[in-house]
């Protein structure tokens, strides 16, 4: 009968999922009271048990007279007959779904019993109307022999007429509202009585409000004893099965329940009893309890904290953990099964394994399953790093300990066991408790979960959604706003849509915007709902999935997955309809990434990239070389901020291409779109036809035509300033100066003459060399002096000949005129072929390189000559064979510059190719002091200089042999064909760039370069 | 659909186009300013007249004249649901994107009827049902217009051809 009661009370708790009761107020009275009334006839023994019921403080007088009476009575069938029946099958069952996770078995006879008590208690209170009570009672009251007062206690009371008169009112109320009550009491009796039949079916329905069951001054006391920590669920397990093993004998245990409560409250155990002496016999001899500190009372006001439970987070399969401790602390694990027991969970980790690679390996074998047998030293193991997690390796595990190492299930499954732990897939599989987890505020980041994301078959990724969107659950799934569009997806009201109106708690009230209800207002439970969207909405991802913050347009809903186009970047993305919400404002993703859409970044020295995607965690980056790469913002070292100018670069045909002009790839695709960054030599465009990439392309520049420029290329807005206006140099930028020659200066190692001041006419060799002025070595007295450029000459060290007038106009690029008219080589005329060199220190441009094929042709043999001539064995028309290849291959090397120079070496063992053997006996033959005194100088110049010079000497017996060769005919359209380059000062620089500078067009723009 | 549309409009000239050829000179500027540009989801396509032009006022501090324009303009505004002509300028794997005016229209996998396959041959993708439906970068398709979101400059859109008579114009 009792467990009747029970069967009463557990569905109410099971409603009310938490057992966080409030302190009652009033109310016992009437709820309790009325069953006794009724109750007594039939069944003494479930209103007997209600003598600890708590009651109003003014009840109290009444209950010590009454309990006076009980408090001898033994409950010797009521006992037997409780624990009988109830504690072995029923209570567990019934109770274990109620009570809380911790508590378990130990606890199911004593709340019956509690529960009991209180009724008899009840029942005492309106003793005075119902005799039988009295009788009854007695025999109840043993249990509990504390609690009650004595009898004498109770005589002692006064008998008041006022007492009298308030119990007769007591009970007109109580019949009122027991009449009130009828139909429902009655119910609930026959509940109570045939209940536990009924209940085999399933939950009961009975309510006893959960407050009614708050502990009260009058219930069994709760204690708490020191106990040795982690040994708390032993403990209760033992006790439980002392009390089991007493119920029958004849001193049963006298206390009503203990429990424990791991976690924070961990290291003690708590016991129900009625009287701190029972609790002593009832627990002698179980271990690990600490009897040394006294039992400490817990206040009755705190007793429903102990029990108060915290719903915890269920777990599913396929969330994702973070370790609290140990090797693998605050590594995320994804779940793999939950254990029945729901303390265990099996996990799913990235190993960190060093596979003995740490291993001392002059330390004692250690045996690592522990059969090793004799004494086992616990080894410290010296600190160090934690490995790195990665996917387990069968063939690094197989290096130092393939003994570890067994293959598991066949072959198609990668399971491996591996120093007795199980590896699946490179996965490390672990049971692990769950108390040892961080099962909340996991929050995931995409990379880690990119780690368990189950590679397919093709490679691609599959993020499991549904187990991500479980773990990043953020506020209690759904947020639904007034609103928002609705639609009820199952129960009754199934295919309702709606707009939300009201969001109260987990109810959401809906106005029906379709069908036969249209109009009316409806309710429905949060997880019965789900948003709607129709094709075309604009909508924004709120949260919960990886694309938060992404807008896009819906393109397709199915169920609870829709899937939109991206405002971004024009890609679909699925997600949960929870998490979207309709959108006015557009704008693609904002994140709190560092990095928009099309920003150039840096990813290493060498690479620059344009991003084409943000995405809240990475970013996907298009790289100068086309790749495309995903990366975490990490990765990237920095922006690179645009250039103010924007930067520019020459498209193939030498035009100028800056950021914003319209460009198209010279073959390939022939893709166009306007340049969004020029990096060096590369452009980033963005096509509008493409998709890909976000429509951003590399090419390099010399592989892109110029279609539109931006803007005109004016400085000044045209339409905001009257052009006519304009001076006659009105908003033109000054002319710019000459470039400054860049690099070593050129006038550096040669021999110069001063013409003008003291030293006038002495001969030296420069030194070093400034902007406008030289130090010079001389000739005559080891002494060095700085002088002025412009008062020096160049002049020709073996011959005298004056190369150039003025050494500030040497080497600057800048010659006056064609060099075939020039002043200076106009002397040299006949030498031109060969007095190109020196004015090729500053005029032997690449313009004169890029002469062409024609202009080369014509003058390889006069090159080769400076080496040739030297030979006058040399003087064959097969050696300007070789010669011409030679140049091919010195030309290059003159595009460097000075260093180049250093090129007329290869030059001249490239033309070699054929006539070095004849070449170097002949020109060592022929080499003379004054070679040789060339070779003193600078290596760069040597070749150079050491090349004319045997020429010169040679030459002068066989002019005709140098200057033959070059033809006129050949010679011209060497120097005629790239006049503009020679007018041009931007013809000069030594980079390849210049070449380009031959066309008029570039010529125009030359003052640009520099 | 097409509407004309009277508005109104400031501009501001730069005092050195203070002359007797400032009237034409403002209206010029009206049509480069305003024909082709896009508002929201409507877009101007021609401004047919010029009803009035304010005198004009200096504005304090720059020595700019500031005229008040009215003006009708033709504006085009795509409605949802609105079925329009387009020529296809793109075609990726899970749909295909139509120029309409000025207008970029998306037409999604979803949106496209089942018979329709993405096929690649060569190097031109394509949705095809194999025998008269066609639709490759040039195709002129009619769609209905989905959802229109307007942005700074630019409208998009995505559209349907999953219904009759929609899909590629025989042309």
């Amino acid at each position: 009968m009792s467990a009747n009661f029970l069967d009463q009370e557990f569905p109410d708790e099971e409603d009310e999922d938490d057992f966080n009761p409030q302190p009652e107020v009033g109310s016992d009275d009437e709820a309790d009271a009325k069953p006794n009334v009724e109750a007594d006839d039939d069944e003494d023994e479930p209103s007997s048990e209600r003598p600890r019921a708590r009651s109003a403080p003014k009840d109290e007088d009444d209950l010590k007279e009454e309990d006076g009476d009980g408090v001898n009575a033994a409950d010797g069938e009521d006992e037997g007959e409780a624990d009988g029946e109830e504690d072995p099958q029923g209570g567990d069952e019934e109770e274990d779904e109620e009570e809380d996770e911790d508590e378990e078995d130990e606890d199911e006879e004593q709340p019956s019993r509690k529960r009991r008590k209180r009724r008899r208690n009840q029942f005492i209170d309106v003793e005075a109307e119902v005799d039988e009570d009295d009788e009854e009672e007695p025999e109840e009251e043993d249990d509990m022999p504390g609690e009650e007062m004595h009898p004498d206690d109770l005589q002692e009371l006064p008998p008041g007429a006022d007492r009298d008169d308030r119990m007769h009112r007591e009970l007109d109320r109580q019949r009122e509202r027991q009449e009130a009550m009828d139909v429902e009491e009655t119910a609930a009796r026959l509940k109570e009585r045939y209940g536990r039949q009924a209940r085999a079916g399933g939950a009961g329905s009975a309510i006893v409000p959960q407050k009614l069951l708050m502990p009260g001054v009058n219930d069994p006391r709760i204690w708490r004893l020191k106990c040795r920590p982690g040994k708390e669920r032993e403990i209760i397990f033992a006790i439980q099965h002392r009390i089991v093993e007493r119920s029958k004998s004849r001193e049963p245990v006298q206390i009503f329940s203990a429990l424990e409560r791991s976690g924070p409250m961990g290291g003690s155990i708590y016991v129900e009893a009625a009287r701190q002496d029972d609790i002593m016999p009832a627990l002698e001899g179980i271990t690990h309890i600490f009897f040394g500190t006294k039992p400490q009372l817990i206040p009755v006001e705190e007793m429903p904290d102990l029990l108060r439970t915290r719903k915890t987070k269920q777990l599913e399969a396929g969330m994702y953990v973070r370790y609290k401790r140990g090797l693998y602390a605050g590594d995320l694990a994804q779940i793999e099964d939950i254990e029945p027991n729901g303390t265990e969970v099996e996990l799913k980790v990235v190993p960190r394994l060093d596979y003995g690679l740490n291993e001392d390996a002059n330390a004692p074998i250690v045996e690592q399953d522990g059969q090793g047998g004799g004494k086992r030293k616990r080894v410290q193991k010296p600190f160090s790093a934690r490995p790195a997690a990665r996917l387990f390796s069968e063939n690094e595990a197989k290096k130092r300990h393939s003994k570890y190492l067994q293959s598991q299930g066949g072959l198609s499954r990668n399971a491996w066991t591996y120093q007795g732990k199980d590896y699946r897939d490179g996965f490390l599989l672990e049971r692990v408790k769950i108390s040892a987890l961080q099962t909340e505020n996991v929050n995931p980041t995409l990379e880690e979960v990119t780690r368990f994301a189950a590679g397919a078959e093709d490679g691609t990724e599959n993020l499991d959604l549904a187990a991500l969107a479980a773990t990043l659950k953020t506020s209690a799934g759904a947020d639904y706003l007034p609103g928002d569009k609705v639609e009820i997806f199952r129960g009754e009201q199934n295919g309702l849509i709606g707009r939300a109106t009201e969001v109260y708690g987990e109810v959401v009230r809906i106005r029906v915007e379709d069908g036969p209800l249209r109009g009316q207002t409806v309710e429905a439970p949060k997880r019965d709902l789900r948003k709607l969207f129709k094709e075309g909405d604009h909508v924004k991802v709120i949260g919960g999935s990886k694309y938060q913050d992404e807008v896009g347009m819906v393109v397709k809903t199915k169920d609870n997955r829709v899937t939109i186009l991206t405002d971004s970047t024009q890609t679909e993305i699925s997600v949960f309809s929870k998490d979207l919400r309709e959108a006015t404002d557009s704008g693609g993703v904002v994140g709190a990434s560092k990095y928009d859409l099309f920003d150039l970044v840096q990813l290493d020295a060498s690479t620059v990239g344009c991003v084409i995607k943000v995405d809240r965690e990475s970013l996907r980056v298009i790289d100068q070389l086309s790749n495309i790469k995903t990366l975490l913002p990490s990765n990237i070292s920095n922006k690179i901020e645009r250039r103010r100018d924007g930067g520019s670069a020459a498209d193939r045909l030498g035009q100028e291409v800056k950021v914003g002009d319209a460009v198209k790839e010279y073959g390939g695709e022939g893709k166009s779109g306007p340049v969004l960054h020029i990096h060096r030599n590369f452009i980033f465009a963005q096509s509008r036809e493409s998709r890909e990439n976000a429509g951003v392309w590399v090419a390099r520049c010399n592989n892109v035509e110029i279609s539109a420029a931006k803007g005109g290329r004016v400085g000044t807005d045209l339409t905001k300033m009257n052009t006519a206006l304009r001076g006659p140099n009105g908003g033109a930028p000054a002319p710019m100066p000459p470039p400054q020659q860049k690099g070593r200066d050129r006038l550096i190692g040669r021999t110069v003459r001063i013409r003008m001041g003291p030293q006038k006419g002495m001969i030296g060799i420069v030194k070093d060399a400034t902007d406008d002025s030289a130090t010079i070595e001389l000739h005559a007295k080891n002494k060095k002096l700085p002088i002025r450029k412009d008062k020096l000459a160049v002049i020709d060290p073996t011959s005298g000949n004056v190369i150039a007038p003025d050494a500030s106009m040497f080497g600057s690029g800048r010659p006056s005129g064609p060099p075939g008219r020039g002043g200076p080589m106009g002397g040299q005329t006949p030498g031109r072929g060969f007095g190109g060199p020196p004015p090729g220190a500053g005029g032997r441009t690449p313009a004169y390189l890029g002469g062409g094929g024609g202009g080369i042709g014509g003058r390889t043999p006069t090159w080769k000559q400076d080496s040739g001539a030297r030979t006058p064995a040399y003087g064959g028309a097969t050696s300007y064979g070789g010669g011409q290849t030679a140049y091919g291959g010195g030309q290059t090397a003159y595009g460097g510059g000075a260093t180049s120079y250093g090129g007329g070496s290869v030059w001249g063992g490239g033309g070699g190719g054929g006539g070095m053997s004849t070449w170097n006996p002949n020109a060592g033959g022929g080499r003379t002091p004054a070679y040789l005194g060339g070779g003193s100088k600078t290596p760069a110049y040597t070749g150079m200089d050491a090349a004319p010079t045997p020429g010169f000497q040679d030459s002068a017996p066989t002019p005709g042999g140098n200057f033959d060769q070059p033809t006129p005919g050949a010679w011209k359209p060497g120097q005629y064909q790239t006049p503009a380059a020679y007018n041009t000062p931007g013809g000069f620089p030594e980079t390849p760039g210049p070449y380009s500078a031959e066309t008029p067009a570039a010529h125009d723009d030359g003052p640009r370069y520099d | 659909m097409f509407f004309i549309a009277h508005r109104e409009r400031e501009l501001t000239m730069h005092p050195s186009f203070f002359d007797s050829a400032a009237t034409e000179k403002i209206k010029d500027q009206l049509h480069t300013d305003l024909e082709g540009t896009i508002e929201g989801t409507l877009m101007i396509i021609q401004i047919i007249e010029i009803d009035e032009i304010s005198e004009p006022m200096l504005v304090p501090g720059t020595g700019m004249a500031k005229y008040n324009v009215s003006y009708r303009a033709l504006v085009w505004r795509p409605f949802r649901g609105e079925v329009v002509d387009g020529m296809v300028s793109n075609v990726v794997g899970n749909g295909f994107f139509v120029d309409v005016g000025g207008m970029d229209v998306f037409v999604s996998k979803a949106m496209i009827p089942n018979q329709l396959k993405y096929t690649v041959e060569g190097s031109t993708p394509s949705f095809t049902d194999n025998s008269e439906q066609h639709i490759e970068k040039g195709t002129q398709v009619r769609l209905r217009i989905k959802g229109i979101r307007g942005e700074i400059g630019a409208m998009f859109a995505i559209g349907s051809i999953r219904e009759d008579y929609l899909g590629p114009l025989d042309v």
